[in-house]
């Protein structure tokens, strides 16, 4: 393997690791723009679809169409979500709606380890998303969930930014994200508008989970927490609220966490975390509006 | 109160009344704690150790229990969540006042226990965890049901070298765990010390879910391995083991105990072959004598096969507290650790368990098990000529 191989090697990594972390972090960033609030149970929308499609494959419905119904179950856990947690509290101060995600965030979780119990379970990939391509005598080389990440990754969000900008409804929301009273004043129907958010916020989380388990090969009740950190910081640092600012900032945290584990000296490598926490910090310290300067305010 | 009204009715005098109260109160169970983290990352090796500690308290206990009464196995989740393994600390030795403690297969855990009970003089024995240092770390109360990291390291080095032929190796570690990165560097110790030469070494956190970073580094690295050591926990090993092969590495993969889950073969499939491991025992269906008999009881009582070594530890470690209870004569925690400190030659499904003068760790020889077309089979049981400090 010459250093050519390897940087196109590295750069497969980051994509693909990139990839998972942009679509969480969209939909973080949607609510966000929308209800100003940060929705710590974002990540559980990826465990409830994985779980969902896991339970179905093993009930012998077909693998592709178990992913889609996953992905429907993760949405439909977000307009739950909506409908009976944060929307009896919408207008109530920030900090009440952070609480109130947070909660669910056990609720959801626990309830899992309930009906699943806690204990990792295997995610059954069918063989041809483990198929493996190789190229330049085996040096590089990448799955297909790998192709399958990044392509769907990349064409959902290209859909949803041609969603928020040419539709009615996505023109709605971006309105609602300006100014809710303002765009309630001239008609719009903010419930609406908000439970779509949510159900395509949610439904991202689940297409990311779903990707996330075929790319680990477990899901777990908490799997979705270390990943919404993750995007969590990738929407800070593209601009919170702002979907381009978490695309990008999603593949530049890829590009990071393989750029310090991959080119930099081993010793390095333990202080991943710190170090992409560490940009948090300076973010929200000299740029609270990410590269994107979405929100002047960032309110966590 | 139950005896009381009884002997009433029976109308027996009330000599025979305090008799029967004071049998009572001798036929009241001793408790043992029972700390395991039945959730979490923990999960697929402290669920079968609980399970193996469950059957041998019910075995005592049919066979009319120790000293005249049964005993309890009071157990608690760990949730695999240190701050939850601290209270549940207090609860067992302030509120259950149990007698002893058994639990955990990971150092971690038995970090968190282990204060609370050895400032109780509550002794406490580590069914899995595997460091070496864990008795010097929290005190005399403290004790191994099974072999040290550097015992099952040293066997791992000795076993790539003799076995599998090689003289290279690279090292992969998980830094967010106390045993692995031990058993990492006893590794290294010794693999060095045998002639071995470490061309590299990487690490990853636990929750890491992508390892392709690292991987690529390996395949770049200019000298070929001829084996790659992975010291990993068992909720990361299963997706190590496939990434290393879907990027086209077909090296043996040799590592601890962390790998002696079920989880290996459910993630990593056809990818694990050519993996090897270090364990306490290898129990299977085809096994003989204590080991077969322990096979077909946990089957009975449990639906499935033993899931991996983890479940003979459990029931050694309860048979070891109940046969120093019984020594002791006493449920007293104070007589129980010296009971226990003085155990010799205590037969047991993974190993015998004596205890050398001064030593809370048992010397055992360490099984290799190997991974040939999706199934497990015993490739070694060796006892390490070179054992590398604690």
């Amino acid at each position: 393997m010459n250093s050519l191989e390897f940087t196109i090697q590295q750069i497969i990594n980051a994509v693909s690791l990139g990839s998972l972390y942009a679509m969480v972090a969209v939909g973080l960033s949607m609510v966000f723009g929308i209800l100003k609030m940060t929705n710590f149970a974002h990540g559980d929308m990826m465990m409830t679809g994985s779980y969902a499609t896991v339970l179905l494959s093993a009930l012998g419905v077909p693998f592709p169409i178990a992913i889609v119904a996953g992905i429907a179950v993760s949405a439909l856990t977000g307009i739950l979500a909506e409908r009976i947690a944060y929307r009896p509290v919408r207008g109530a101060p920030d900090v009440t709606l952070l609480l109130t995600s947070l909660a669910l965030t056990y609720v959801l979780e626990n309830l899992a380890i309930l009906i699943f119990s806690g204990s990792p379970r295997s995610f059954p990939t069918p063989d041809w998303m483990n198929e493996v391509f190789a190229f330049s005598d085996g040096a590089i080389t990448f799955t297909s969930v790998d192709i399958i990440s990044s392509t769907s990754a990349i064409l959902s969000l290209l859909g949803l930014g041609w969603f928020v900008s040419h539709t009615t409804t996505g023109l709605g929301m971006r309105a609602a994200a300006e100014d809710m009273a303002a765009a309630a004043l001239v008609g719009l129907d903010i419930n609406r508008l908000i439970v779509i958010a949510f159900a395509i916020a949610s439904g991202f989380a689940g297409l990311a989970g779903m990707l996330w388990a075929a790319q680990s090969g477990i899901i777990e009740p908490d799997m979705g927490f270390s990943p919404l950190l993750k995007a969590f910081v990738a929407a800070i640092v593209g601009g919170f609220g702002s979907i381009a600012g978490a695309v990008l900032g999603g593949y530049l945290l890829g590009a990071l966490e393989i750029l310090i584990v991959g080119f930099g000296p081993t010793e390095l490598s333990p202080y991943r975390d710190a170090i992409v926490f560490a940009l948090l910090i300076v973010f929200l310290l000299f740029r609270p509006g990410g590269i994107m300067q979405a929100n002047r305010e960032v309110k966590l | 109160m139950v005896f009381k009204s009884l002997s009433r009715t029976a109308l027996f005098g009330v000599a025979i009344a305090a008799c029967v109260a004071g049998q009572a109160s001798a036929a009241d169970p001793i408790k043992i704690g029972g700390a395991f983290n039945l959730t979490g990352g923990q999960a697929s090796l402290d669920g079968p150790a609980k399970n193996g500690a469950q059957m041998a308290i019910d075995a005592i206990n049919a066979a009319g229990g120790v000293n005249g009464r049964p005993l309890e196995l009071v157990v608690y989740d760990g949730k695999t969540d240190p701050a939850i393994i601290t209270s549940l600390a207090s609860q067992l030795i302030n509120s259950d006042k149990v007698s002893a403690v058994i639990g955990f297969s990971d150092s971690d855990p038995v970090l968190a226990l282990g204060p609370t009970a050895q400032k109780a003089g509550v002794p406490f024995v580590a069914v899995g965890a595997t460091s070496p240092k864990l008795p010097d770390q929290i005190g005399d109360h403290m004790f191994l049901a099974c072999f040290g990291d550097n015992t099952q390291a040293a066997v791992g080095a000795s076993f790539a070298i003799t076995e599998l032929k090689a003289k290279t190796t690279y090292v992969l570690e998980d830094t967010a765990n106390e045993y692995a990165t031990l058993l990492s560097k006893y590794f290294r110790e010794t693999f060095e010390q045998l002639g071995g030469t470490v061309l590299g070494r990487d690490t990853y956190k636990t929750d890491d879910k992508s390892f392709a970073a690292q991987i690529t580094k390996i395949k770049a690295s200019a000298q070929k391995p001829d084996f790659i050591y992975v010291a990993a926990t068992p909720d990361t090993i299963g997706l190590i083991v496939r990434q290393i092969r879907q990027a086209g590495l077909k090296q043996p993969i040799v590592g601890g105990d962390g790998y002696d889950t079920p989880l290996l073969l459910e993630v990593a499939g056809a990818a694990a072959n050519n993996v090897y491991y270090t364990t306490h025992s290898f129990i299977t269906e085809t096994s003989t004598g204590a080991i077969k008999t322990f096979y077909d009881a946990y089957k009975t009582a449990y639906g499935t096969a033993p899931e991996n070594a983890f479940a003979a530890l459990g029931y050694d470690a309860a048979m070891l507290v109940a046969d120093a209870i019984k020594r002791a004569g006493s449920d007293d925690p104070a007589k129980i650790t010296t009971a226990l400190a003085e155990t010799k030659d205590l037969p047991g499904i993974a190993g015998a368990i004596s205890y050398a003068a001064g030593s809370r760790i048992p010397v055992k020889g360490v099984t290799v098990v190997g991974v040939k077309d999706k199934a497990l089979y015993k490739a070694a049981e060796l006892v390490p000529t070179f054992v590398p400090a604690p």
